[in-house]
Parts: C-alpha cells; structure tokens; sequence
C-alpha cells in the first residue's frame, strides 16, 4: 500500500510539474493569441477588451492561479481558437486518435513480439540477416515518408485504401460509436494504422530479441531441450514467456507517447485526431486548447507509467520485496 | 583591366573619390559615413510558404551583392503577424502577401487601405507609407462615379506607389484549379476575372452530369468559424458566401449586380440608393428576408465592437430608412465608386429574430466573432448541414432563386497537399479548390488522367515585400527604389514559383485589365542599375559595405 501511495504522489507530482511546465512555456513563446483570433483591422481598444476577456492582461502569477485551481476541477479552460471548453474539443478528437493509437500498437507488438522470437530462435541464418536490417530500417524511416509511400503504393497505385479522413464523404452518422463502428471507419483506419505499426514495430522488435536470445541461454532452456521439448514449445512456452516482461512494460509506455506522436500520420492521413489539434493549438497559440491537449497526453503517460510500476510490483517479487524493505 | 562602376563602388577609392567630388575631405568623410545595420527578412516559415521563403532568400542574395547583410528569418504565420502588424516599429523588411476576394474585382480595397496614412497606427497601411498626395488621389477615385475618370485616378495612384515603392511588389501567383470532368459539365463553370472556377457563381451553376450530386472540394487549413459577421480565413469565407446572401453579388464580369435586392437605384448625386428587396426571399428556418433584416444587416456592424471586420465596409453610411414593405434607403455622406462592391456585395443578410438577441447578449470585450450559432441560418443558395474536423456540408435549397444544380456542397479538411491531389484522381474529391504544392505535379496528374481539367488564372492578389518606411534608410525612397530595382521578378516567378506567377510592380493585378496600369511594368532591374541610384542618392559601398550619405548616422 505504502508503494502504491508513493507512486500515486510521484505521478501527482509528475502531472503537476508538467502543467507548470506547459503553462509557462506557452506564454514564453513568441507570438500573440490575438494574431489568430481577431482581424488585423481590430483597434487596440478592442484588442485590449479581448485581451481582459480572455484573462490576458492580469499578472502571469494570477493566470498561472486561476490555471490550477481550474485544472483541479477538471476545467482546462475554453479554447480561444474554438470558442468552446478544452476538454469537449479534445474528447471530440480523442476517440480517433486512441483507436488509431492502440491499433497501430497492438499491430506493432503482435507482429514485433513474434518476429522477435522468430529472429533470435534463428540467429546466425539468413532470415536473421535479411530481417535485422529490414527491422532497422523502417523503425528510422522518417514517418512522414513512410506515410506518403503507403499512400502512394495502396491509395493512388492500387486504389485499395482511401487517402484520408476518418468516413467517406458526406455520411452522417447519430453517434460517435455507430461512426467508430462500421466497415468505413475501419477501411480509412487501415492505412494510417499500417504506417504507424511499421514505424512502431522495431522496438517490440528488437527488444523482444535481445531478450530471447538472454534467456535461450538460461539452463532451464538447455534443460528443456533435453528433455525433448519440440522448438516450438520451447520458443512459446518457456522463452517468450519470460521474454516479454521489458516488452509489455514498453507497450504500456508506447501508449502514452504514441498518442502524442501522431501528429505526422494524422497530418498525412488527414485523420481528425488530437495531433492535429496540436499543431493547429500551438500554431494559432491557442493556449488553453495546446495546454489542455497536451496534459490529456501527460495524463495518459504517467497513468500508464503508474500501470507499468504496479504490473512490475504484482509480477516480480524482487521489486515488491525491495519495496518492503 | 577593366573595372565595372559596381566593382568601384565596393572600394575605399570610390568613397574618397565621391567624397573629394561632394566638397568633402577624405578624413571627414571616412569618419561621416555610416554602415546601415544588418537586417532581418521576414517571412513565412520554409515548410508553410516555400515559394516566399525561396523568394526571400533570392531578394537577400540580391541585396548582398549591394553590400547589405541580410538575414531571411522564417516564423509561423501568427508570430509573423504579431512582429510586423502589431508591433509596428520594431522590423525593418517582411515578406507579405495580399489575397484576391471577389469584392477586390474592385480596385478601391487595396487602393484605398493598403497605402492611406489614416491606415498607418493600426491599420491595413502597417508599413506606414505616409503621401498627403497618394491620400488626396485615394480619396478621390472613391468620389468620382464616372468610370474613364476613376480609371486615371487609379492609374495615378499606382503610378505614384510605382515612384515611392512602399513595397517591392514581387509576383501575381498563377492560382490553379482542378475538376473531374466527368463529374461536371465544363460548359457550366463560371471563369471569373481574378477568381478563377472556384467562386460563388461556379458552385450554383454547375451542372452533375451522372449520378454524383455532391461538388466535393478541398481546403488545406483547419477551419476557424462559419460566422456572418467574421471573415476568419480562406474557406471559411468560401462557405459563408454559400450560406447567407447579399444585397449585390460580383457578376462574371467582375462588376457588382443586384442579389437578394431586385434593383439597386442611385440618386445623380450619388449618395443615395434605394434598394427594391427581392420578392419570396426566405431564411432557411423559413422566415420571409423582410426589409427589415437588410437594415438591420447593414446597421449592426456599425455599432461600436460588433463586427471590427465589417466596421469599416458600413462606416460610409449616414443613415438607413424604410420606405414600405419592399424599399429601402441607404444613405451616403459622399458619393463611393466602390460602395456597391466592397459594401453591397460584401456585408452578409442575416437574420435579425436570430442576431439581435445575440448582439445583445454580448459582454464587454466580447464581439458577434466570438458568438457560435449552432444553427447558422442564412437566405443564401446552400443551407448549413455539419461541420466536424473532417468536413462541412451544406445542402442545397431547391427553391431558391438561384437554386443550385448541385445537390450538396461537401468542403473537405485535407492536410497533406500531395493527397488531395490523389484525392482528386481517385475520386475522394471532385473539386480541387485549395492546391498549394508544386504546379508541375498538377499538371502531369491532369496530363496523365483526360478525366481531370486543370484551369489556371492571374490572382487579384499579389506576393510582396514591405519596407517598414518609418525606420531609415527605409523612410528614403530613393532607397527604396533602388532596393527594389535590384530584384529580379522574372528570376522570382521562375525560380520560386515554378514559372506560375506574373512578376509585379503595382497593387492592381492585371487580372483587372480596366484599371490595371500597364506602365508600371517598364521596371528598370539589376544590381548595376541600382548601384547607380544608391551613387546618385549619396550612398556608398566600402568595403563591401552599404552606408549611408555622408552626414547620415544610424537611428537603430
């Protein structure tokens, strides 16, 4: 329990120094909100007006007050790019960018994992020298092209996949869920969840090798082998097992920080997601929406750190006995 | 060995000799001359505009060679603006551009505002171009009604910019438009000066030839707002044409003609139109368009923080007043050439049972910019249907006056410029109406696939660069002039602009022939024609360096 209150604060504290952070440097940045809000033709009383409206002009220690106080209630405040409250506009685009998300992870791992333990169960053959290098290769191709190929191979070459958006032209939907769930959402999801398990695959990948081929030198690997256990059984059942701890605790953090690293796939992709409310936040210096979004992010990251720690806890002994003590 | 005058003027010799030819003994001299300071050239970061970025790195390559030291600096759009729009004084030479709207088919906008010192605290003249002469001629072109008069008017106010050169008026960008012809009859489409196929006129006169209804077009940028009193950007302004009327629209022809008014009478004087409201005209949530929301229409932006945007169209009307049911009056305190254009074809009809409460409602700060209507209800050809971060779609009122052939009109939000257009060729996109990528593709695609027609014009608006003519040397426009003659158009519209684009050297596009002054392009271009005019205005190059006249000390 005691473990678990210290974590709690830690990812509190994380969260808070976060928030400090992004408030800060947002204002710090050259370039006005009121540059993307009002017209050029604005007079300086009715930009003055608009800077009291939006809280602007009292002093940074007051705004940065108010901000917390806000942030406590769950309030991140109302856009000024939008004109709506922080948090309906990133909920909007949340939904798409943890499908996007998940799926190009969960794609990412169950391919990595696999070739992995493929890989190192086959270390020293040919296909080891072929999908090393493959593997390397696309984890440092740039995302953006990566992007443009799939598009360009299996949208304009092959017409398999449309080239962007999250639905076909022009349907409307009654909900949010009848929109996620129907064969059109999924066909638009293919192509940027692709693009995104290629790049996030050479992690799982690699790690998931470097693993077995520790452990396939443990004796309970040799010991195994004599006695008769086929490969099979042995690289699932017994290698991989132990292999994948470092793998699973990666995944849980790949969550946090791959929806934050979608910006490039959802601006190639024209997916409505939260990356390109980032981009649109920080270019319009929208502060609220870029603060808010990015803290959804953070929170995201250390709740799935704080999971990472306690999986850790429950499955090995040795971290909940030094713990204890 | 022979040494060109240019190659002169970069040594000691020259400024000793042009000093000992001034009057002005070498030692004195060497101790008055100033070196003018580095500067910095500002433009749009590489990656949003790389066509002004690479002009801007041509124009300091230029100006090296003229002994300056320039810096190109590239920022993000809003932190452009607030440097050299809302911080006046603190730059000295920034890329910039001017966009082309139907309501500029008239030249009084760009005339009238970018250059009128009343403009220069914090309005469109952000260069602060200051010439009692060029303000007496810009108010004068707004007086006079007969056009052969108005047209020397023009033609004399471009030729005094030409003279002065406030800005270094760089390229009009050839805009390029995109369809799918068997998706539309390209017969239907409407070609209008400066605009282009995509315009108002064009997305209710297309006609479908099969079975795809829907005008599917794209925009590059996510969209700010659908609000009739906010002119918030590109496609915003696409839709909320669509949405609501006005009293007059920009005909093919580039002229004002009545709309949503049957008639649109003028008194001799020319201060006073009586405007006949057209018959059966209705909002889309089936209220009659009474007289009443037409004044209405027209009053509220006067208001003291209503509609800043619009402020400045209605600011030329005295008074408003209802005849009967179907006329009224607008009343003007002088006559304006360009009322009908930049007032009646710009100022949106909206619904007073919906707008007054909202106007109303505003708090201190607060203008009808920052009001959301859910509903956005407008009398226009197209009612608003949604509107998410993929797309807006509005359907088409089938009895309206001007009813259009299509069925919907679906504006989608593609970000990546080389998808759209695979969009296009795939058929995600029938329209492409918003193409900022490299030209060349646009027209291989469409050379490749007879399914897709590509339709070029000269833009109303135009790429430039302005001085900030309040800081020296920038406040002399011998200096001015001389910088701007040392800059290559052709090289600009070659290199930077893959050869779409028309160089330019007046703020009236030739897009507008009538007003258009032709003279101007007998523009004088080289770094040893501008050499010469820097020599004759009393500068020098030592050392490689650019300074000042003799006498002349450095203020920044």
């Amino acid at each position: 329990m005691k473990y678990v209150m210290s974590r709690l604060l830690y990812a509190i504290l994380v969260l808070w120094i976060v928030g400090t952070i992004l408030f800060f440097m947002f204002r710090l940045m050259p370039g006005s909100p009121l540059a993307a809000f009002i017209d050029q033709t604005t007079t300086l009383e009715q930009q003055q007006a608009l800077i009291a409206r939006f809280g602007l002009d009292k002093s940074l220690f007051q705004q940065y007050t108010i901000f917390l106080q806000n942030a406590l209630q769950g309030d991140l405040g109302q856009s000024f790019f939008h004109r709506r409250p922080v948090t309906e506009v990133v909920m909007e685009a949340l939904p798409n960018t943890v499908i996007l998300t998940l799926s190009g992870l969960v794609v990412a791992y169950i391919f990595g994992v696999l070739a992995g333990a493929y890989l190192a169960w086959r270390r020293g053959s040919a296909v080891e020298g072929i999908g090393i290098p493959l593997a390397l290769a696309t984890r440092a191709a740039p995302e953006f092209w990566l992007g443009m190929v799939m598009l360009a191979f299996f949208s304009f070459h092959l017409g398999w996949f449309p080239a962007g958006g999250a639905n076909s032209v022009g349907l409307e939907y009654d909900n949010e869920w009848r929109r996620i769930f129907t064969v059109d959402y999924l066909h638009h999801l293919i192509l940027p969840v692709l693009t995104l398990a290629i790049y996030l695959q050479g992690l799982p990948l690699l790690l998931m090798r470097s693993n077995m081929i520790e452990i396939l030198q443990e004796e309970f690997i040799t010991m195994s082998k004599m006695k008769g256990l086929g490969s099979r059984t042995i690289v699932l059942n017994h290698a991989a097992r132990n292999a994948m701890l470092p793998v699973a605790t990666a995944f849980a953090l790949g969550i946090g920080s791959a929806i934050g690293g979608n910006v490039v796939v959802e601006t190639i992709f024209s997916w409505p997601g939260i990356g390109r409310l980032l981009v649109n936040a920080v270019s319009a210096s929208d502060y609220p929406l870029a603060q808010g979004a990015f803290m959804i992010i953070t929170a995201v990251l250390v709740a799935m750190n704080f999971v990472a720690d306690m999986t850790y806890h429950l499955l090995d002994p040795r971290i909940r006995h030094a713990a204890s003590n | 060995m022979s040494t060109t005058r240019r190659k002169f003027l970069g040594t000691s010799a020259s400024a000793a000799l042009i000093a000992s030819l001034a009057g002005v003994p070498k030692a004195a001299f060497a101790q008055s001359v100033t070196p003018v300071r580095p500067l910095t050239l500002y433009s749009r970061a590489q990656a949003a505009n790389p066509q002004q970025y690479q002009a801007a790195e041509l124009i300091a390559q230029a100006w090296g060679d003229l002994g300056l030291d320039v810096t190109v600096s590239g920022l993000p759009q809003n932190q452009l603006s607030d440097v050299v729009w809302y911080n006046r004084d603190s730059w000295d030479v920034s890329m910039w551009q001017m966009v082309g709207r139907p309501e500029r088919s008239d030249p009084d906008d760009f005339v009238s505002n970018l250059f009128h010192s009343a403009n220069i605290e914090s309005g469109y003249n952000f260069v602060g171009y200051n010439n009692p002469e060029y303000d007496r001629v810009a108010e004068a072109q707004r007086l006079v009604v007969d056009r052969d008069a108005r047209q020397a008017l023009i033609y004399e106010a471009q030729d005094i910019v030409n003279a002065d050169q406030p800005y270094v008026f760089l390229v009009y960008p050839t805009k390029s438009y995109a369809y799918n012809t068997t998706v539309f009859d390209e017969a239907t489409l409407v070609n209008q000066p400066g605009l282009g196929i995509k315009n108002f006129l064009s997305f209710i006169a297309v006609e479908p030839l099969g079975d795809q209804k829907d005008l599917i077009m794209n925009v590059s940028n996510e969209l700010n707002a659908i609000n009739p009193y906010y002119i918030s950007g590109a496609g915003d302004s696409w839709m909320t044409e669509l949405i609501w009327d006005r009293i007059m629209r920009i005909g093919a022809d580039g002229l004002p003609t009545p709309w949503a008014a049957q008639s649109v009478t003028w008194n001799d004087a020319g201060t006073e139109a009586t405007i006949v409201i057209r018959e059966g005209l209705s909002f889309h949530d089936g209220m009659p368009v009474r007289v009443e929301d037409m004044i209405f229409s027209l009053e509220s932006p006067q208001r003291a923080g209503v509609a800043p945007m619009y402020k400045p169209f209605v600011d030329p009307i005295v008074a408003l007043e209802k005849l009967d049911d179907s006329t009224f009056t607008v009343t003007l305190a002088q006559p304006n050439a360009a009322f009908e254009t930049s007032t009646l074809s710009k100022v949106n009809i909206v619904p007073e049972h919906i707008w007054a409460p909202l106007l109303d409602a505003l708090v201190e700060g607060e203008t009808a910019e920052s009001v959301l209507e859910d509903s956005r209800i407008g009398s226009g050809p197209f009612k608003f249907d949604r509107w998410n971060q993929s797309e807006v779609v509005l359907s088409a009122i089938p009895d309206h006056f001007a009813a259009a052939k299509v069925e919907r009109v679906i504006m989608r939000v593609v970000l990546n410029v080389e998808a759209s257009l695979g969009m296009l060729r795939s058929g995600e996109l029938n329209f492409l109406t918003d193409y900022t990528g490299d030209p060349e593709l646009l027209m291989e695609a469409a050379a490749a696939d007879n399914q897709i027609a590509v339709v070029d014009v000269t833009d109303i608006g135009f790429q430039f660069l302005g001085f900030n003519c309040r800081r020296a040397p920038f406040d002399d426009p011998a200096f001015r002039r001389a910088l701007s003659f040392a800059i290559n158009r052709r090289l600009i519209a070659g290199a930077a602009y893959n050869g779409f684009a028309r160089p330019a050297n007046s703020h009236v596009s030739p897009a507008l022939p009538f007003w258009y002054n032709a003279a101007t392009e007998e523009l004088p271009v080289g770094i040893d024609v501008a050499t010469a005019m820097l020599e004759d205005a009393g500068y020098s190059i030592v050392d490689g360096k650019l300074n000042y006249p003799a006498g002349v000390t450095e203020q920044y």
